[in-house]
């Protein structure tokens, strides 16, 4: 009899009280239907509403940064955690209630079979539903992502990943802010992870619209992967 | 002389700036990339240094190219470049060894708290 994987679902969160208990409880559902041991952990990343009681609520461990430290550094926690508590995967997935549960399934079964280290749900594979404004920023940050790190992935900035035990083991990363998606993809290439993509589809709520990073974002994190780059020209 | 100078005078800092990256990887402190870009780095910094007198020769009389020879405060100031990017490549690298030692402690302490408060 084959052993059962263990999955951490990560999510990281930062004032997400209005939707996180849904999304929790909504993911939930969905796991305890496959055959899959799991665990929901949301990061709590310093939030000043009751994002930690709405998750706990919602059944998920929670674990809560004293400080708000970023979306980098609060998957950097999710995925430390873990790696401590020996699962065989974690999933990585957005609070703001923009990911579809099966997506998440369907991730953990493809990196199970092709042996993926880290594998990327593009939302760009099949972009319907997503703003042009918001197509022509992600596709920008990819390329960006491309040029500066020779990655080429459609979608740089998706939160929804799947990360093998190998890539929970050795994938680390510097940067705290949104600039971490395009730096992790960096590392993992740095360190020989098998890195692929697979199609999710996006919802887009009014409330997901709204909590959602605008375009003059990305020019921060721009600014903030070439000063990466740069430090590193001489590291 | 002005070039021998030039050289000697830098020569240390080069000297120390692969003394401390050899020993950074040798106490695993660094990985091999590291240690082959800081090699590359501090390389090149000495092969301009020593090319720099027959590159100017090669290169005087030649309308663009063409300049006075090093002074004494050409000298000094090329020297105290290169000891800022020392002192800077260093500071830089004390400062990221720094800033890893707060996320990681952040992170423990984030994961212990919630183990002792059972927040489940």
């Amino acid at each position: 009899m084959s052993k059962a994987i263990n999955v951490c679902i990560v999510i990281p969160a930062y004032n997400e009280g209005p939707v996180i208990r849904h999304v929790v409880e909504n993911i939930g559902a969905t796991m305890k239907q496959s055959k899959l041991n799991y665990t929901i952990v949301v990061i709590n990343d310093g939030s000043n509403d009751d994002t930690a009681a709405q998750a706990a609520a919602g059944g998920a461990k929670v674990i809560t940064h004293i400080l708000n430290s970023g979306a980098g550094s609060a998957t950097a926690t999710g995925l430390s955690y873990a790696n401590q508590n020996n699962f065989d995967y974690a999933v990585t997935m957005d609070a703001d209630d923009q990911h579809l549960p099966k997506d998440v399934l369907a991730g953990i079964k493809i990196a199970q079979k092709s042996a993926t280290d880290l594998l990327i749900g593009s939302r760009l594979l099949d972009s319907n539903g997503m703003s042009r404004v918001k197509v022509l920023g992600n596709k920008g940050l990819s390329f960006i992502t491309y040029a500066l790190f020779g990655i080429n992935v459609t979608d740089s900035q998706s939160g929804l990943r799947v990360f093998s035990k190998n890539a929970l083991e050795n994938l680390r990363w510097k940067t705290s802010g949104y600039e971490f998606c395009s730096e992790m993809l960096w590392r993992a290439k740095q360190i020989h992870l098998h890195i692929a993509e697979y199609p999710i589809t996006a919802v887009y709520t009014e409330y997901s619209k709204a909590k959602g990073q605008n375009n003059w974002n990305a020019v921060n994190i721009v600014k903030s992967l070439i000063r990466r780059r740069l430090i590193e020209v001489f590291e | 002389m002005r070039y021998i100078l030039l050289v000697a005078l830098n020569m240390p800092i080069i000297i120390l700036g692969l003394f401390n990256i050899i020993t950074q990887y040798k106490l695993k402190r660094v990985n091999k990339d590291r240690l082959t870009h800081q090699i590359s780095l501090w390389s090149i910094i000495l092969i301009i240094l020593i090319g720099s007198f027959p590159a100017y020769n090669l290169l005087m009389g030649k309308a663009v190219f063409d300049s006075s020879e090093l002074s004494l405060f050409d000298i000094f100031q090329t020297t105290a470049i290169i000891v800022i990017i020392y002192i800077i490549n260093r500071q830089r690298q004390k400062i990221e060894q720094n800033e890893k030692t707060i996320r990681d402690l952040h992170q423990e302490v984030s994961i212990k708290l919630s183990e002792t408060h059972g927040q489940n």
